[in-house]
């Protein structure tokens, strides 16, 4: 049995990993959207001075308490995430804190960040804030049924509520993207919502809101925020590799794998206006709800 | 049970603005259930200023009254100063008149793609078509010495004539734009998002048009076919072959619909004007311009700009300087009394879309 001092320096090195590889993949996207634009871009590391540069800032304006623990409250749902979702499947690295049921857990706490930056933005009395928290609290609302839906129908199929479990699988059966293909798509339509990417970033939407929850936030607060994005994306996206292109077992097929996951929202984002609030809810209760029903009834049945 | 309204300020610094100006929107939800435009963060009093200095200093106000296309303003007062003094300009300048105005139009076209998509959250086409517009500000810098103020057409015809081949590179600039405009069709036209994020928004119907004194874009795009270049033709427009397209959805896909076809039709024009432009001088020098009197008189002259119809009204006492300058911009009506009518009831998601589709240009309102 390893020891915790394995465990707890393991979800160490996970975290700054997940922080660096997430920094680095909003920075290459920043490059790669610019070239689209027939724009030279701002560096793939641009993201890491803007990092130190907001850390280093002072913070001059403060509403509460609930303010002050909001991107809190987003970075503890982050680094959560990242703890329980196994990252390599050969369990030498980045063992973690999994365990069976993290399913479940990862339902509740990936929404558990928003919640809190709900909560903090409420605070801050601004309108474009509680517009915008709203507006992501209805986003929400539309992108989490059809991926509840795809989660559980993964669940129902292979019997278990473990990440670790799934991998098992993966390894015998070949990826669930193939096996379970209506989960895939509902899960991977979803998470195009989960992202906030165009035409899913109506959260922060500028033209509309002038950048909705974060507009009273500056400094340290845009870092933290900032800094539990990248994590959380990292996480999103290993999860997804876990859960249908079965996991990897070195972080170059991690990389090459999460990196594909990521330009799907990506690059869907660079060619895509925004929709309204209700447009979104609509989407997601449409072709992925769709799917999230035939994966239901395809775990059922076969 | 009626829901709280709440008050947002979009403006006078907001991402979704056009200019400096401010519109204040009372919301129910996310519907507006009232509008004020609030203006004056931008006033320069270019017209009074006008009245104190001499025709031709006067002249070099005229390109800032709207920043994004400033040469119909140049060319208003030329025509208004030449109407007055009866001064003749010769037949190339016109031509070079036509398409120096064309040009800008495409450049003004450039920025609303921009803005309009912008507007929705596709920065893509922006990048795209502000880079665009670059190549046509390089053939202003070249004619002119000015990327975005040019000082160009003014009284007597133009100010110098064309350098070498610069035809050919216009017509160059133009056979890659006309290429681009269909990447810009396949990115923003042929967007389901952007079609539902603009159809039945931003409804500017025909009664409402006649009744706020709509003109441009916005007429056209609710079937009205008014254009100042074939009502009222000046210059050499009536020598040439172009069309006025028209829909009939007065929405602001329907408006974009318009500018789309418009755009097309300004290439048409440039390459017919480059291919009729006769040789000869461009410029019927006027006196010394610290001499120079006008005779006692007006003249209102108007223009068809990228935003719609404006108008200028110039009074001469006979004096070295204006006695008065007045503009009837199009971003006056949109920008303030159709803007507050149409925003009423619809999202407030749209109020920047719906403000780009209506030409709200602020520096034209505060004159």
């Amino acid at each position: 049995m390893e020891s915790v001092g394995y465990h707890i320096l393991g979800g160490i090195v996970t975290i700054i990993v997940a922080f660096t590889v997430g920094l680095t993949y909003m920075g290459l996207s920043r490059k790669i959207t610019a070239r689209i634009q027939n724009r030279k871009g701002p560096p793939f590391y641009q993201n890491f001075i803007d990092a130190l540069k907001l850390a280093s800032k002072e913070s001059a304006i403060h509403h509460g308490f609930m303010q002050h623990s909001g991107p809190a409250f987003l970075m503890v749902s982050a680094i959560l995430s990242v703890l329980v979702i196994p990252v390599l499947n050969n369990g030498n690295w980045f063992p973690n804190l999994n365990f069976h049921g993290d399913l479940i857990f990862l339902i509740y706490i990936m929404v558990f960040g928003s919640l809190g930056m709900a909560l903090g933005s409420g605070q801050t009395g601004n309108p474009n804030s509680a517009i915008g928290v709203t507006r992501g609290l209805s986003q929400m609302v539309g992108f989490e049924i059809p991926w509840v839906m795809a989660l559980v129908a993964i669940m129902v199929k292979y019997q278990t509520t473990s990440l670790v479990d799934l991998l098992e699988v993966q390894q015998t059966g070949g990826w669930l993207m193939f096996s379970s293909p209506f989960a895939f798509i509902a899960g991977v339509l979803a998470m195009l919502g989960m992202f906030r990417y165009s035409p899913f970033d109506i959260v922060s939407a500028p033209t509309e809101l002038a950048s909705g929850p974060v507009s009273e936030n500056g400094g340290k607060y845009l870092f933290t925020m900032m800094s539990s994005g990248s994590i959380f994306a990292f996480a999103k996206l290993v999860l997804y590799v876990d859960l249908f292109l079965g996991g990897a077992s070195n972080l170059i097929e991690l990389l090459a794998k999460t990196f594909a996951i990521y330009m799907i929202p990506m690059l869907y984002g660079v060619v895509s206006p925004r929709y309204r609030t209700e447009q979104a809810i609509q989407y997601f209760w449409g072709w992925p709800l769709f799917f999230g029903f035939l994966a239901l009834v395809h775990a059922l049945v076969f | 049970m009626r829901e709280k309204a709440t008050t947002l300020y979009i403006g006078p610094q907001h991402p979704g603005i056009t200019g400096n100006m401010m519109v204040r929107v009372k919301v129910e939800g996310d519907t507006i259930v009232k509008a004020t435009t609030e203006v004056g963060y931008l006033h320069r009093a270019f017209e009074k200023l006008q009245e104190k200095r001499n025709w031709l200093q006067s002249f070099t106000l005229m390109c800032r009254f709207c920043v994004p296309e400033t040469d119909p303003m140049e060319e208003l007062y030329a025509r208004a100063v030449e109407a007055i003094e009866g001064r003749e300009v010769p037949e190339r300048a016109k031509y070079i008149r036509v398409m120096v105005l064309e040009l800008a139009r495409l450049a003004s076209f450039m920025l609303w793609y921009g803005g309009q998509n912008g507007s929705l959250g596709l920065y893509t086409m922006g990048q795209w078509s502000v880079g665009d517009r670059n190549y046509i500000l390089d053939l202003f810098e070249e004619l002119t010495g000015g990327r975005v103020y040019h000082m160009y057409i003014w009284p007597g015809g133009v100010r110098r004539d064309l350098p070498k081949g610069f035809e050919k590179r216009v017509l160059k600039t133009m056979d890659y734009l006309e290429k681009r405009l269909d990447d810009y069709d396949d990115l923003m036209f042929d967007n389901a998002i952007f079609k539902k994020r603009t159809q039945g928004v931003g409804i500017v119907d025909k009664d409402k048009a006649i009744e706020h004194g709509v003109v441009g874009a916005v007429l056209r795009g609710c079937g009205i076919k008014s254009d100042i270049r074939i009502d009222e033709p000046y210059e050499v427009y009536d020598k040439l072959d172009f069309i006025v397209p028209t829909q009939e959805g007065a929405d602001i896909w329907a408006r974009a619909l318009v500018r789309r076809q418009e755009a097309r039709q300004s290439i048409r024009i440039i390459r017919q004007v480059i291919d009729m432009m006769p040789g000869g001088p461009v410029y019927n020098k006027i006196p010394n311009p610290q001499k120079w009197r006008l005779p006692k008189g007006d003249a209102y002259v108007r223009v068809e700009s990228v935003r719609g119809e404006v108008g200028l009204y110039a009074v001469s006492d006979g004096g070295l300087k204006p006695r008065r300058i007045h503009v009837r911009g199009a971003a006056y009506v949109h920008a303030i009394t159709l803007l507050e009518d149409v925003l009423v009831g619809e999202n407030i998601a749209d109020v920047s879309a719906i403000m780009n589709s209506l030409g709200t240009c602020p520096p034209e309102i505060e004159r």
